[in-house]
């Protein structure tokens, strides 16, 4: 599920991204937050190398709104 | 023959507009200079009461989001509604402070009755076990609770304002309201990231520990807390931080005094990690470091870390992740995020820097570990 929370500055929305790391060719993956989602926890297969990436970071970025 | 008398005469006998203004001036001075502090009293009225209202939309809407989320994700058997308002009234009556000695191991004892009787109830209003669902329950009841106090002690002021006429009782509290809206928006901008499981710019800790942590076999050494040995260009590493991801801050002043005290570990240096409230004017994400125990709360950790350091005479540490209020309690931002990998250089250099090959050193990642585990 995707999460959007109001900004600090009420014109703007925080888009939360789950970024997967892999622990072997260092490819990284963003992609949209999923309840559940945890740093360190086992994620999808690196579309790279086909090792089991892990949550490295969860982070929310703000996406300014027009108007 | 008065002004007034003269001016309403020429205006009724021939408008003199001139003197009527005068009049009308004349008029507005003398009751702005009677009655200037009654005026501005009723102006700091209407603004702290818009502020209250505000604050109970806030402190309602709270409440609402932690029976929803006992309701819907923990599955409280019934209406939790009215063991959440008992939870929300509870105090913890601090200690007497007449005499200080001793008054941290008094603290101690009360908050951590507090914790437990927190725990306890929350576990009593959900029908399931999950830690994770029940540290956020924790969590959220506490913002909702934080939120009902702020309520509660504006409301007290603004109604003895009131009620005695005090000016300075208003003024002071009309001044104050806008850092009181911002803290309480805050915290109710954290049940957001709360209930999603997210982790908080407080978290920013945990997560530089957690990569020391990851593939090593770890240990409970305090309640909630958790620690790892491993190894770092020939020094041993104990890396503890709390346990997740859970909503947990863990004891870090309990550990490192086993560490240091039971476990009869004599570390060269103690570094901790932890974020820190910026000044207007910083950048969210920048370092600072420093020495001294870094760790916020009531007290009691830091002085049990402080008591665990002097009484072995290992220098204390502080790498410190700069952010906002809001930013500490809501979803970690990028800035902070990315601020980790430069976070766990600084770690690495002061490490290398400070100790030596063969020694032994505690690394504490301090914050809520919420959605970050080890």
């Amino acid at each position: 599920m995707m999460s959007s929370v109001p900004g600090p500055d009420k014109k703007s929305k925080l888009l939360v991204y789950t970024i997967e790391e892999c622990p072997v060719c260092g490819q990284k993956t963003k992609r949209a937050f999923a309840v559940g989602d945890y740093v360190t926890k086992e994620a999808a297969k690196c579309s790279k190398c086909g090792n089991p990436t892990r949550i490295g970071l969860v982070y929310a970025e703000t996406m300014k709104q027009s108007g | 023959m008065s002004i007034l008398e003269g001016g309403i005469l020429q205006v009724f006998g021939g408008i003199n507009t001139s003197d009527l203004v005068t009049v009308v001036w004349i008029g507005f001075f003398a009751l702005t200079f009677l009655y200037q502090t009654r005026i501005q009293s009723y102006m700091a009225l209407s603004e702290i009461s818009r502020g209250l209202n505000k604050l109970k939309v806030m402190k309602d809407k709270a409440r609402k989001d932690a029976i929803d989320y006992l309701v819907d994700v923990g599955k409280a058997p019934g209406d939790p509604s009215q063991r959440v308002d008992q939870f929300l009234d509870y105090v913890a009556i601090m200690p007497v402070d007449m005499d200080p000695a001793g008054i941290v191991g008094k603290v101690d004892h009360i908050v951590t009755t507090n914790n437990d009787r927190v725990r306890a109830e929350v576990g009593a209003l959900l029908k399931q076990n999950n830690p994770v669902t029940v540290s956020i329950s924790e969590n959220l009841l506490e913002v909702a609770t934080s939120l009902n106090q702020i309520h509660k002690i504006v409301r007290h002021y603004y109604l003895l304002g009131k009620k005695t006429n005090s000016y300075f009782t208003l003024v002071q509290l009309q001044m104050l309201m806008p850092m009181i809206i911002q803290e309480a928006d805050a915290l109710l901008n954290a049940v957001d990231s709360f209930k999603l499981g997210q982790p908080v710019g407080d978290g920013i800790g945990p997560i530089v520990v957690s990569r020391f942590m990851a593939g090593k076999e770890k240990r409970v050494i305090a309640k909630d807390t958790v620690m790892a040995i491993t190894e770092y260009k020939g020094r041993k590493l104990y890396v503890l931080k709390a346990d997740g991801p859970m909503a947990y801050v863990g004891q870090p002043g309990v550990a490192i005094q086993k560490i240091v005290g039971e476990m009869g570990v004599k570390p060269s240096a103690i570094v901790m990690i932890d974020a820190a409230l910026k000044l207007e004017g910083e950048k969210t994400g920048e370092i600072a470091e420093g020495v001294g125990a870094a760790i916020g709360g009531i007290g009691v950790e830091k002085f049990q870390i402080e008591e665990a350091a002097t009484r072995a005479k290992v220098p204390l540490y502080a790498i410190l992740v700069k952010q906002s209020i809001l930013e500490a309690i809501t979803v970690m931002r990028k800035e902070i995020a990315e601020a980790a990998d430069k976070v766990t250089q600084v770690l690495n250099r002061v490490i290398e820097e400070k100790t030596k090959e063969g020694d032994d050193v505690v690394v504490a990642g301090i914050g809520n570990t919420l959605g970050v585990a080890q």
